[in-house]
């Protein structure tokens, strides 16, 4: 902060100001902590199973567009409309994962390089899309048309726009930690993330495992995405993201992959999201600083190895 | 055509890079970082003394600064490779965005500056392909090529024979990073005259998929981004055909993921690619 | 005795943590002699000769005349991809100019080979080489750096009666120019035979020091366990009907294919394959446990085994103990509870719908603890905190817990102590009197002696001699595991 001529004193103030400064900031707030909610969860998810998702962006954005384009079209009641869009949102997600998932499980691709291209896919897929055929008539700019109102995801606290997707990302936290903790599902999960070749010979099939895993990963993500559109800026806009998908592995690696300290870690990296444009405005600090940071945070808490066993796509 | 040397030049550079660390054992994902450090570093430093050239050397430094910290954290803080290239990448980004500011006034783009000229940017190109042929015989006919090549397939044993895996591997990684900081010079100063955010674009990524498709080796990485490279050149021509631009500039995604169907042929990896000593 | 060419005093090796490895050893090696280095898992050979070879620098003591000192390890580490020359001389490549030298090099590796009478062709690729070939790469590689001393890590632990011979003989050879030679072993045998001193330790320390000759094998085991071994479980008399039957099966590919075996496994029979390994033995086991594709069928009860389903083997009540416990068998980072569900997850009693039963993991976990004497804090410990004896105790454990129809047991003795491995063994006898197929596949022709009810030799995939227990012949059994007609 002090590079750029600014107090950094000032600067912290004002982020934490931007963050929590009233009703306003602490629910713009968590609007970010939602955001980064889903993907991170996502990104942790397929952490546990041995995967690497780089592309928790591309299935967001991809889960965005479903669910944009899907409720822009739809003309149903918002009580039947609602859990559609989002559904598409977590298909189009799936559908994105498991491609990279498919690649890892029949043809032993990459899921790190295969994920990483189809973020970029998943963009210009969606800017030509949206700047071009389906580019709603009145817009401003690249997006769809606006949701009908009662497609809207309800206020969680009202006149602002923070809504509901904050207790679904919750209880998808809850889900998960009682699916690695309980479940078969969660037990094979981890032992094909823990120990690819012991699980192999306990019975448990990786290829599909690592197909499952991308593609509920990718749902997730996709998910996030449809409660971006549908909760946050009632279109699909493709700059609806400002690097949630990467973020989320920092998140996720700050959360120690643990779906419920996620959570707390979504909730601190939401403050630096929402806090930065305030400190933008008032100290003069560029937001990118945030940026920055989040990437010194990878660095410097990856230095145990979270994810034990690389397993060589075999 | 010149349009597909331009277009494939920073690509070669990228993928030369990649093959180098990835032999060495390093599957080097901030390629991404270290282009877009090194274009901004050559713009910045144009800008502040006027000459192009010492642009070009603070573009190599910059990349080498870049991937030698991945193989810091690789190799001496036991940060694992994926992770650490991610969390780089963010550096970058979040660094040079921020550095437009600092250093310009301004965010998004910076002025036009002093830039190489077409020789210049002739030279840039005809090294590369020097390069390639270059690196092809270092790592094939040199002692050092061949302690890189065994730190890529099993560290242990290059321990066993008395040398340090992590100083080649770290050494390796800095060199990378010179060739990927020549790639962001060349894109920055040599095809345009400005440093704009995002203007690497993934190329970085694309480079990774060169490295596959050329087997690993320097000049296989060098054809298949020269086959990207036309590809991206293809774009324009094919646009005014009504192809939507996405959808080229999409390609070598595309092919990419092709490739890691095995539709390239299966080559193997170095086998100790990615997996931390 | 001759100048000493290496020693070592007071030596300790002192780990945070406060662990022991080595705790104050004295250790000459006169120049010219074949010295052997005896004892337990974890009483501190090998972090003994990686000191003595200066990889590891020591907590307290002096090691003099180290300069010079090769190391041959148990688990080669070469590069497979590259090839016998690139092995040889990595490191000290013969250069012209900048590049290296390859004929020069190829030269080097042809006159060493020929001077140590290890026939090798430099320019092979290293993986395409069988096992006891390539462990005479490493062993080139060490005497290309000309070492005044010599030390193996079990080097006979891959190689054939003759192939042993041969190595002694070049051992032999290299003490006469002068080297001196230090084989860690735990084969009693081969120390008695060829060694001229032996050191034994016991727990970090040295509690034994003499000359072979005036020594038994049964001394020196005694002085490796501090005690007397202890006694395997009595074998009772059984009748028994075929269990498992396999015909014309044939796996893996490359040199170390099952080529083809057809034999039977009665319920309450061990039945061993004796081999040295790199036979087809990890294809004939992968094959049984359902995780490598092959041909031929295979029967369990009368039942064809469908094709390569491990699932359905754990099904129909095949239990594999694995070579390598760490990386096949076990989740070194979860507990000892979390482990022994593994295999059973998708059925009762683990599973309790479509959560785990985590009362029966518990029991079950509790139940092998006691009953192999597994020696742990609780059963929540993280399953890498216990020594690979105990590690292997709760494989054991887990595969002979729910009373299997064929148990393939690969090594189930590798690298834990002797009172361990007794338990092992005893165990499995009694799995076998309780009525289970036993299936041992075991380097060691020893331990498959002591076992089996019948033995099958497995020499390059095929099964080359079969004996009855009455009918066991080690001389026999050894030159047909050698290739023998």
């Amino acid at each position: 902060m002090a590079l750029a001529g600014a107090d950094p004193l000032a600067g912290f103030a004002a982020l934490l100001h931007g963050a929590l400064g009233g009703t306003h900031q602490i629910s713009e707030t968590l609007v970010q902590t939602t955001s980064l909610l889903f993907p991170s969860l996502a990104v942790a998810f397929a952490f546990r199973a041995g995967l690497f998702n780089i592309g928790a962006e591309g299935q967001l954005v991809i889960g965005g567009l479903c669910a944009g384009l899907l409720g822009a079209w739809l003309t149903l009641p918002g009580w039947l409309a609602i859990p559609l869009i989002l559904a598409a949102g977590a298909l189009g997600g799936g559908l994105w994962g498991g491609i990279a998932g498919t690649l890892r499980a029949r043809f032993a691709g990459n899921e790190v390089i295969a994920t990483l291209m189809l973020n970029i896919i998943a963009g210009l897929f969606a800017n030509y899309l949206v700047v071009g055929p389906l580019r709603a008539p009145d817009a401003a700019g690249a997006e769809t048309a606006e949701l009908p109102e009662s497609s809207w995801l309800p206020a969680l606290v009202p006149d602002t726009r923070l809504s509901i997707a904050l207790v679904f990302g919750l209880a998808l936290a809850a889900l998960l930690a009682f699916v690695f903790r309980r479940t078969v599902f969660g037990y094979s999960l981890r032992a094909a993330g823990d120990a690819p070749e012991a699980a192999r010979r306990a019975g448990i099939d990786l290829a599909r495992t690592a197909f499952v895993a991308m593609t509920l990963s990718g749902a997730i993500a996709g998910f996030g995405g449809a409660t971006i559109v549908a909760g946050v800026l009632h279109r699909f806009n493709v700059a609806l993201s400002p690097g949630y998908g990467f973020i989320a592995i920092a998140v996720a690696l700050v959360g120690g992959l643990d779906p419920l300290w996620i959570v707390a870690a979504s909730f601190a990296f939401g403050i630096l999201q929402s806090g930065s444009l305030t400190m933008q405005a008032l100290a003069h600090v560029p937001k990118d600083v945030v940026t920055f940071v989040e990437g010194l945070a990878i660095l410097g808490l990856a230095t145990r190895r979270i994810v034990a066993t690389r397993s060589a796509p075999a | 055509m010149a349009l597909v040397l331009v277009k494939a030049t920073p690509l070669v550079f990228a993928a030369l890079a990649g093959v180098v660390c990835e032999r060495a054992g390093i599957l080097n994902i901030a390629l991404e970082g270290a282009l877009t450090a090194g274009a901004f570093a050559a713009v910045a430093v144009s800008y502040a003394t006027g000459s192009p050239l010492l642009g070009l050397a603070a573009g190599v430094l910059a990349g080498m600064l870049v991937c030698g910290l991945l193989g810091l954290a690789a190799t001496r803080f036991g940060v694992d490779q994926i992770v650490a290239g991610t969390g780089i990448n963010l550096l970058a980004a979040g660094g040079t965005a921020f550095g437009l500011v600092v250093v310009f006034g301004q965010p998004g783009a910076s002025p036009e500056v002093n830039a190489l000229g077409k020789t210049g940017e002739v030279a840039l190109a005809l090294a590369a392909f020097f390069c390639a042929f270059a690196l092809q015989a270092l790592l094939d006919r040199t002692p050092w090529g061949l302690r890189l090549r065994a730190c890529g397939e099993n560290p242990q044993a290059v321990r066993s024979a008395g040398l340090d895996p992590r100083r080649i591997r770290l050494l390796a990684t800095i060199a990378g990073g010179a060739l990927a900081g020549l790639g962001g010079v060349f894109l920055a100063l040599g095809e345009l005259d400005i440093y704009s955010d995002g203007m690497t674009a993934g190329r970085g990524f694309i480079a990774l998929a060169a490295v596959i498709f050329g087997r690993w080796t320097p000049l296989g990485a060098a054809a298949a981004a020269l086959a990207f490279g036309a590809l991206s050149a293809l774009q324009f021509v094919l646009q005014r055909a009504g192809v939507p631009s996405e959808l080229m500039q999409a390609l070598p995604y595309l092919a990419a993921l092709a490739a890691l169907t095995g539709l390239a042929g299966r080559a193997r990896a170095p086998a100790a690619d990615g997996v931390p000593y | 005795m001759p100048a000493p060419a290496l020693v070592l005093r007071g030596v300790a090796k002192v780990y945070p943590g406060g662990v022991r490895a080595v705790d104050g050893v004295d250790l000459e090696l006169g120049a010219g002699e074949i010295h052997a280095l005896c004892g337990e898992n974890g009483a501190g050979k090998s972090t003994l000769a990686q000191i003595a070879s200066g990889n590891l620098a020591p907590t307290a003591g002096t090691v003099t005349g180290a300069e010079r000192v090769g190391l041959v390890h148990q688990h080669f580490e070469l590069v497979l991809r590259l090839r016998v020359w690139e092995n040889v001389l990595l490191g000290r490549e013969p250069r012209r100019g900048l590049a290296i030298d390859a004929g020069a090099a190829r030269e080097r590796v042809r006159g060493l080979a020929a001077s140590h009478g290890l026939d090798v062709d430099p320019d092979a690729v290293v993986e395409t080489l069988p096992v006891g070939i390539a462990q005479r790469v490493e062993i080139l590689r060490e005497l290309a750096r000309d070492p005044r001393v010599l030390v193996l890590d079990e080097p006979t632990a891959v190689l054939s009666p003759p192939e042993i011979d041969a190595l002694f003989a070049t051992l032999r050879s290299l003490a006469r120019n002068g080297t001196a030679i230090l084989v860690i072993t735990h084969k009693l045998q081969e120390v008695v035979s060829h060694a001229e001193r032996v050191t034994v330790m016991r727990a970090g320390r040295v509690v034994l020091r003499t000359l072979t000759g005036d020594t038994s094998i049964a001394a020196i085991a005694r002085a490796m366990v501090g005690g007397e071994l202890p006694a395997l479980a009595a074998r009772t008399p059984r009748a028994t009907t075929a269990a498992f039957v396999a015909r014309d099966l044939a796996a893996g590919d490359g040199a170390h294919a099952l080529r083809s075996a057809s034999f039977e496994v009665r319920g309450g029979e061990i039945v061993g394959i004796a081999g040295v390994e790199g036979n087809g033995q990890s294809a004939l086991t992968d094959a049984v446990a359902g995780v490598l594709p092959y041909s031929g069928d295979m029967t369990l009860g009368g039942a064809t085994l469908a094709g390569e389903n491990a699932e359905a083997r754990i099904a129909a009540g095949i239990r594999t103990i694995p070579q390598d416990r760490q990386t096949e068998a076990l989740v070194l980072s979860w507990s000892i509870c979390d482990n022994v569900a593994l295999g059973d997850q998708t059925r009762g009693p683990m599973r309790a719908g479509a959560t785990l039963d985590r009362a029966a993991m518990r029991t079950l976990a509790t139940q092998i603890v006691d009953r192999f004497d597994v020696r742990t804090p609780s059963i929540q410990t993280p399953m890498r905190a216990l020594s690979g004896g105990n590690q292997q105790k709760v494989v054991v454990g887990r595969a002979l817990a729910h009373d299997p129809v064929l148990v393939v047991a690969y090594q189930p003795t590798r690298g834990i102590d002797v009172g361990a491995a007794a338990l092992v063994q005893s165990r499995l006898i009694e799995a076998r009197n309780a009525g289970s197929a036993v299936l041992l596949v075991s380097f060691e022709l020893d331990e498959v002696l002591a076992l089996a009810d019948r033995i099958l030799v497995l020499f390059r995939g095929t099964i080359v001699g079969a004996f009855e227990r009455a009918d066991f012949d080690r001389a026999r059994i050894g030159a047909l595991m050698a290739g023998a007609a």
